[in-house]
């Protein structure tokens, strides 16, 4: 117990001093005047919390990112949404970070504390989800780093529409995730995909939420509904598992193939081991944030951020790859949780 | 009041079936849509994947007549569901039986299934806070448990049998689906309709179960004709939690896994719902076990037609929101 108050304390007396400081930042604190090396940078890491298995990878990888760079101190927050992303980091900013690595819950809520946070000074390295800039202005993340959400409808359709030509199946199922923008972009541009090939049927577009049990619920009742069905696109690992499971009660095992996304270990292994169902998938990797949390830690650690910044690049898309048997191996990790 | 009067038997038999009747025409309504809805194995479909949902409702329906409410269900089914994986991996390890690993998994989530409901009486009864708060509090609490302990991640059964209690059921030689294999009575369903069963008779036919609608009615009255109000509370969470440990068995059973952030999650709106439909009063003191069994059947078929019709994904909600009362006014005109 008293651990605990002496903790609380403590915390808060770190708070009152930095704020302190952003005050009056023309009279700079006689610590802060001390050799840089002396000081460690404060960098923040605010993500979304684990709500299915892709988000769950990102804070196994931010935790793995964070570790491996002891120079700077950390300060790790996980938000259900967009408030208490804000209030995240808001306090934050109390506790006197220089820098911030942000994957946003959504774009549009958060921007305008992210803005706020940039005019302060404070470096921002976004991830994933973009905020809005406006066209006269700045931006307002100082890097930003996202995976290609179009290209991973693209690639995976364009996959599973080839497949479906060469074998003379026709009948295909979506099954798409939490209603989001993310998904949305990944579903039109699979859509469009499928749209140039006009011997494909779409039978049925349904949620799945990106969740095993609604995979598994969803698709016993496309099967029930649609008598021959050829092929699903299933566009994420969890709903994939879940669609498979179904799949096999029904044992339809023999009739369709599925392909899922954003690498989870064990659908990897599937391909790698030529599994008969599951001829591919798509990368999305979660480590992604890793990539971000690197950088910051390199941009902040020599006190040479203005250098730094002068070379770093100002907008990333990381591209995704599609794993096949022949890919697989390099994209597995057993060691990962997701 | 005389209760073999025509006009009162018609009114018992209204009340009685009021839910049911809004089931039996959302049936009849979305069969003569749809030709693919009214296929046996659909129903079957239905009924199995509604019934992880649907046992957690069965103890949420006595927790409501007796007043309170119980929204840590969801969140105990995900903690109670974690653990058990984990017991049942480390002793089906260290002893290398699966069958002692898959007994010890099913002992954690039955055993722990009442500790944690006791847990939330102990804080309403004595801590005399708001059920509404309490199970709030421990929603959050339990959830946050599994999800430290998961990193947020799956927690995976590393005993392969274990899948057979979820997935498994009796198939129905007698029963063909529409490719012509046998239909499969799931053991969900089973244990679905068994505890439902229980349930209801432990509510109707018992002195417990008497002192649960009393309590409910009037708590204050209750205690003055000597009804042990504390000890009843105490045994209607534990019988609430000890559903959610029913639940989290074949829950994790039927996925082989636990997802620490999403498995139960909306459990408690959903449960809360098939109670209301199902005639349970939200002030406690009236409603049925059966009722809520039908209340859950109609949110399955709700969920299910949204699917067979083809509804676009968006408007999804609106079309279960609208049905959903409709269904409420159609019990309520008939209780009146």
């Amino acid at each position: 117990m008293l651990k605990l108050a002496s903790i609380v304390v403590g915390l808060s007396l770190l708070a009152a001093n930095h704020s302190l400081a952003l005050v009056e930042p023309a009279a700079p604190a006689p610590e802060a005047a001390q050799p840089a090396k002396a000081k460690k940078p404060k960098i923040g890491v605010s993500v979304p919390a684990a709500d299915h298995g892709w988000t769950a990878g990102i804070g196994y990888w931010a935790k793995k990112a964070m570790e491996l760079h002891p120079e700077c101190d950390w300060v790790y927050a996980t938000a259900s949404g967009p408030e208490k992303q804000i209030a995240d980091v808001e306090d934050m900013m109390t506790k006197g970070i220089d820098a911030l690595v942000i994957l946003a819950t959504e774009s549009a809520p958060l921007t305008p504390t992210a803005k706020r946070i940039h005019d302060q000074g404070i470096l921002i390295v976004n991830v994933d989800r973009g905020f809005i800039n406006q066209e006269d202005e700045p931006a307002i993340a100082d890097i930003f780093l996202e995976g290609d959400n179009k290209a991973f409808g693209c690639k995976s359709a364009q996959f599973v529409a080839e497949k479906m030509k060469k074998e003379n199946r026709t009948n295909l199922v979506i099954l798409t995730g939490i209603p989001c923008t993310v998904d949305t972009d990944r579903v039109t541009a699979a859509k469009e995909v499928f749209a140039q090939y006009p011997e494909i049927k779409i039978l049925d577009t349904q949620a799945a939420h990106w969740n095993r049990q609604k995979g598994l619920e969803v698709m016993q009742t496309l099967l029930t509904k649609h008598k021959k069905i050829d092929a699903v696109w299933a566009q994420d690992d969890d709903i994939l598992l879940g669609a498979m499971q179904a799949i096999k009660e029904a044992g339809r095992e023999q009739e369709m193939f599925i392909v899922g996304g954003a690498g989870m270990k064990d659908v990897v292994k599937m391909v790698m081991e030529n599994h008969p169902m599951v001829p591919a998938n798509i990368t999305y990797p979660p480590s992604m944030i890793a990539t971000g949390i690197h950088m910051a830690a390199s941009a902040m650690r020599d006190g040479k951020k203005a250098e730094v910044l002068q070379f770093m690049p100002k907008h990333l898309m990381m591209d995704v790859e599609l794993v096949t048997p022949q890919n697989a191996k390099q994209y597995y990790f057993p060691d990962s949780i997701y | 009041m005389n209760p073999a009067s025509p006009r009162s038997l018609l009114l018992t038999v209204l009340t009685r079936t009021g839910p049911l009747l809004a089931l039996i025409l959302l049936v009849a309504i979305v069969s003569a849509l749809s030709p693919d809805f009214r296929k046996t194995e659909n129903f079957f479909n239905i009924a199995n994947q509604m019934s992880f949902v649907g046992i957690v409702a069965i103890g949420m329906t006595w927790v409501i007549i007796l007043g309170g409410i119980d929204l840590s269900v969801g969140s105990m089914v995900a903690l109670l569901g974690g653990l058990g994986i984990y017991a049942m991996n480390a002793v089906a390890e260290r002893s290398g039986s699966p069958a002692w690993g898959i007994a010890a998994g099913a002992a954690i989530m039955l055993l722990g299934g009442p500790i944690l409901g006791a847990v939330n009486g102990m804080v309403v009864i004595w801590g005399r806070v708001a059920p509404f708060i309490v199970t709030v509090a421990t929603m959050a609490a339990f959830r946050s448990i599994i999800m430290y302990n998961a990193e947020g991640s799956e927690i995976r059964s590393a005993v392969s049998s274990f899948a057979d209690l979820g997935s498994g059921g009796f198939k129905l030689e007698f029963l063909h689906s529409s490719r012509g294999l046998p239909i499969l009575l799931g053991f969900p369903t089973l244990f679905f309709l068994g505890a439902a069963l229980v349930g209801e008779l432990l509510l109707k036919k018992t002195v417990l179960g008497r002192r649960v609608y009393a309590t409910g009615d009037n708590p204050i009255a209750a205690r003055y004709a000597g009804v042990p109000v504390n000890r009843v509370t105490m045994i209607v969470y534990a019988l609430s939690g000890l559903t959610c440990g029913l639940s989290a068995l074949l829950n994790s059973s039927r996925l082989n896994s636990i997802a620490s952030s999403s498995t139960g999650q909306m459990y408690e709106l959903d449960a809360i719902a098939a109670v209301v439909i199902g005639g349970t009063s939200m002030t406690g003191g009236k409603g049925s076990v059966l009722g809520t069994v039908v209340g859950v059947l109609l949110l399955g078929v709700i969920s299910n037609m949204l699917t067979m019709l083809g509804i676009p994904n968006y408007i999804q909600g609106l079309v279960k929101g609208c049905i959903i009362i409709g269904a409420v006014l159609i019990q309520r005109t008939q209780q009146r």
